[in-house]
């Protein structure tokens, strides 16, 4: 009679857990991809601002072609890409370009003064902030998923909530590479 | 090896739950304390202690963005009103994944901000017109940081949690007290003739001396939820530089929040309290020479702007 309300309870007690932890899994895999949604919201944010930025550079800097063709060409193949490697890929040929074309502006005096250069300025500034941190709020949230993934116990009901591993967000970025990075 | 957030944010909040459980265990001392004393009427008076603790706080904590707001006179403002400040807490919620906040702005020339709400979705912040006017962009996203960071960390209900606590032991020796001025109390059926009279005055300092040990503890609470909040700013931003720079900021700022009221105090980025009338350990904020130093000691950590 004891044991078997012992095993009853155990057996509760495991299902309980299961349910628990199917939940967590579910739960840490939703919440990657409203961050990913939360990155692609962000990128064509600044997406939207490229056409204007590049109209007000030309007004001072029509022969600047090169850099501005880049930022065009950079924007218009990140339009179509489409899961994290090229998404990421995309966005980081779109930031090295940017970046480029605000080290030319940066001759131009009468461009940096003028009221419509002004005006964006502010939002190319917080546009770029907020990408960068959709993508770190989306790594962070895969750095929690994966762990759970990968650790005892969770990891044995990975297979039955259908979840695995997910791509960290990784933007090649040769500015951060000169930063020294020790890992331990 | 220079401090992460991470570690930071872990002895944070072990060093609250730590605190938190020295507060019930000061309870249970007092109540063990008035068993001696007064055998079960001692008791008695607990669940009454307790009540009215309860109700006093839980009814400002449910509403707690509303009251806070007229209590400082802050002002809701709209995107339109302050674009790049809606910008600025725009990217932060994007770094923390929490929801806008109802943003308000209190009329006033020293630099503070605060966070308030009891959860997310009542969630207000209000930076002073000071604090908007003397600091740069990186500054006050450390700012808005640190107040979202609150919002993160359900500082709201860990201080009414510390507060109901609190209120509740020093209605107790209140009660206690009262009822030993007027004589009574002392139950003649416990077998009272053979207590141990250093028991019966161990009794009597405990419950005198318990209200000032749970405002201390209190203190300490609300003292390492600053610290906590510092510790979680830096983990949404990854910039430890910018909070540090505002700290500082605040720090050669002399102008004090036009409004003592103590009731208020804790939930200011920068205690509005004279620091010089309040010693440090009734302090509701760690000293900012301290802060700034270990957001200057998390500047040295490689792990910086390191998302992955």
């Amino acid at each position: 009679m004891g044991t078997t309300w012992i095993i009853i309870a155990l057996v509760v007690l495991f299902v309980l857990f299961a349910i628990m932890t199917y939940n967590k899994l579910i739960r840490l895999n939703v919440s990657v991809d409203e961050a990913f949604a939360q990155i692609e919201v962000q990128l064509k944010r600044r997406s939207d601002l490229i056409p204007n930025l590049v109209e007000t550079v030309k007004g001072y800097a029509a022969h600047e072609k090169t850099t501005l063709e880049n930022v065009v060409a950079a924007r218009a193949k990140a339009t179509t890409a489409s899961g994290v490697a090229d998404v990421a890929a995309a966005d980081g040929a779109v930031t090295q370009a940017l970046r480029g074309l605000l080290a030319v502006v940066e001759n131009y005096p009468d461009l940096k003064a003028s009221s419509n250069f002004l005006a964006l300025q502010e939002e190319l500034g917080t546009t770029e902030n907020k990408v960068s941190f959709a993508r770190q709020f989306y790594n962070d949230n895969v750095r929690s998923l994966n762990q759970a993934v990968k650790t005892f116990p969770s990891n044995l009901f990975a297979g039955l909530a259908k979840v695995g591993a997910r791509e960290f967000y990784v933007v090649d970025d040769p500015a951060d590479r000169q930063a020294p990075t020790v890992k331990f | 090896m220079a401090p992460s957030f991470r570690g930071l944010q872990l002895a944070n909040r072990r060093k609250t739950i730590g605190l938190l459980a020295g507060m019930g265990f000061l309870v249970l001392v007092v109540v063990y304390a008035a068993m001696t004393y007064f055998g079960k009427t001692g008791v008695g008076v607990l669940p009454i202690a307790v009540g009215i603790a309860v109700a006093s706080v839980w009814g400002s904590y449910y509403s707690s963005d509303k009251l806070v707001m007229t209590m400082t006179g802050a002002r809701i403002i709209e995107e339109s009103d302050n674009p790049k400040l809606f910008n600025l807490i725009q990217e932060v919620c994007l770094a923390s994944g929490l929801k806008m906040p109802k943003v308000a702005v209190v009329e006033d020339s020293a630099p503070n901000a605060f966070a308030t709400g009891r959860n997310e979705e009542h969630a207000v912040i209000a930076f002073t017109t000071g604090i908007l006017g003397v600091m740069n962009r990186d500054e006050l996203q450390g700012v808005v940081a640190h107040e979202m960071a609150h919002i993160a960390n359900r500082d709201t209900l860990v201080s009414a949690i510390a507060a109901t606590t609190a209120g509740a032991i020093a209605l107790l020796s209140d009660f206690l007290t009262r009822i030993m001025w007027f004589g009574g109390g002392r139950n003649r059926d416990d077998n009272n003739n053979n207590q141990n009279p250093i028991a019966l005055i161990v009794s009597l300092l405990v419950i005198i001396l318990a209200p000032i040990a749970a405002i201390l503890l209190r203190s300490a609470i609300s003292r390492r939820r600053e610290a906590l909040a510092d510790a979680t700013a830096v983990a949404f931003t990854r910039n430890p530089a910018g909070l540090r720079q505002a700290l500082e900021v605040l720090q050669s700022d002399n102008t004090v929040v036009n409004q003592r009221s103590t009731a208020v105090a804790h939930i200011w980025i920068e205690s509005p309290l004279d620091s010089s009338s309040v010693s440090k350990l009734f302090s509701t904020h760690p000293p900012l020479s301290e802060r700034i130093a270990t957001l200057r000691a998390m500047e040295a950590n490689p792990e910086m702007g390191n998302a992955g």
